[in-house]
């Protein structure tokens, strides 16, 4: 078999959003991770709700729904899928109940942004529940998916051809995602305002995809890093094909 | 994952793989097709839109060999090739 | 009613943005796309979710 050599660079880099670089890939392995990355990591989320009291100006459905969708802290090594944790809120207006003010029982799943109003309560309204939050992956339901918005573009590498004819019109040339510039720099095209008129004026380029380069764009939605749900990804491929090995084998 | 041989002959395998999906069967045939002992490979998730079948089924046709052994090389190579990104990634 | 958790389209969460968007472009005099710009919702499909938004409490809350 091929022997693997893979190249990984860090174009972006950030706790919850990152461009990065992967040379070595084929298509299918590429997205193989794109769709694990979505699909299969698992994330907190809360899944049932035990109202004590919603005299709020929302339904207790309407709450659930909105409560699901507030990302939680998940840290992967210590839980496995199907584990619960118990959450509780209790707040009495006027006031707006936060994500922030939902307590965890456990530290370490606790909601990832303190700031998403919940509801806005009035005087003598009051919310309060319990709930609890399943970890479960992305395909069982889309408020389990850890990756926002991931998706991969080729590499595109800019050759320079020569210089365009001199009464030709500067037209922009829009380009989106990386290029490998012809001094084998790896540029964002953001950096020049997605137009290659901008960073190569009066110059005819070429643009072309590099094969077995792929730029991913991975989100996450706060219940763990980009580089955590990256090799999540690539665990759950792993598992998969140990898996069938042993079974083969038998 | 299940596993359940349909046919079986000395080149020639359809095995269907319970509960997968294109995540993993795509790459498997991906790592079957690199292979110089195997002549085809395919998945079907939906064969004939048959009613009831709904989980993949994989085909693999050895040029040369036992095509369970392909399939075993190829889960070896995924997971050398995972091994080794997941380095590459830890190091970047 | 309120604001949305996430985005529609994409799931990126866009409640955490809110009061300091209302605070700033509606309630303030800023620029709406250059606060957004700022809060770094930057696609714009979880634009419009902020944009294209009114809280409505405060309208059904005599009908409780």
């Amino acid at each position: 078999m091929t022997e693997a050599d893979f190249d990984v660079e860090y174009v972006e880099r950030d706790d919850r959003s990152a461009r990065v670089l992967i040379r070595g890939l084929t298509p299918a392995f590429a997205n193989g991770i794109r769709r694990a990355m979505i699909a299969d990591v698992p994330t907190f989320s809360i899944d049932t709700v035990r109202f004590v009291e919603n005299s709020s100006v929302m339904f207790d459905e309407m709450i659930g729904l909105r409560l699901g969708l507030v990302p939680l802290t998940t840290p992967l090594d210590e839980f496995e899928i199907g584990d619960t944790v118990t959450l509780a809120l209790d707040v009495e207006g006027p006031a707006t109940a936060y994500s922030g003010d939902i307590e965890s029982a456990e530290a370490m799943v606790e909601p990832a942004d303190e700031n998403v109003p919940i509801v806005e309560l009035k005087e003598g309204q009051r919310l309060e529940f319990e709930a609890d939050a399943v970890l479960e992956a992305g395909k069982e339901h889309a408020k389990h998916q850890g990756g926002v918005s991931v998706g991969y573009r080729h590499l595109q590498r800019v050759s320079v051809e020569g210089d365009r004819g001199e009464f030709d019109d500067e037209e922009p040339r829009i380009l989106r995602g990386v290029i490998e510039t012809p001094e084998g720099e790896v540029v964002a095209t953001d950096e020049f305002g997605n137009d290659l008129s901008e960073r190569y004026p009066g110059k005819e380029v070429r643009v072309e995809d590099v094969p077995g380069a792929f730029v991913f764009h991975i989100e996450t939605d706060g219940s763990f890093t980009v580089e955590e749900l990256l090799l999540r990804a690539i665990d759950s491929i792993e598992e998969r094909a140990d898996e069938l090995r042993t079974k083969v084998a038998v | 994952m299940e596993l359940r041989v349909i046919e079986k002959t000395d080149t020639e395998l359809r095995i269907e793989i319970a509960g997968e999906d294109h995540t993993f069967m795509n790459v498997l045939k991906g790592a079957l097709l690199e292979a110089d002992d195997v002549a085809a490979a395919t998945y079907d998730m939906n064969p004939e839109q048959s009613g009831g079948q709904t989980e993949p089924v994989l085909t693999v046709k050895a040029e040369s060999g036992d095509p369970l052994d392909a399939v075993e090389a190829a889960a070896t190579s995924i997971t050398d090739r995972t091994d080794a990104l997941r380095d590459a990634v830890t190091a970047a | 009613m309120m604001i949305p958790v996430r985005c529609f389209t994409c799931g990126n969460v866009v409640g955490e943005h809110w009061e300091e968007f209302k605070e700033r472009a509606r309630e303030g005099e800023e620029d709406p796309g250059e606060v957004l710009d700022d809060l770094g919702v930057n696609r714009h499909c979880c634009r419009r979710m902020l944009v294209s938004h009114r809280d409505l409490v405060d309208v059904v809350s005599p009908y409780q």
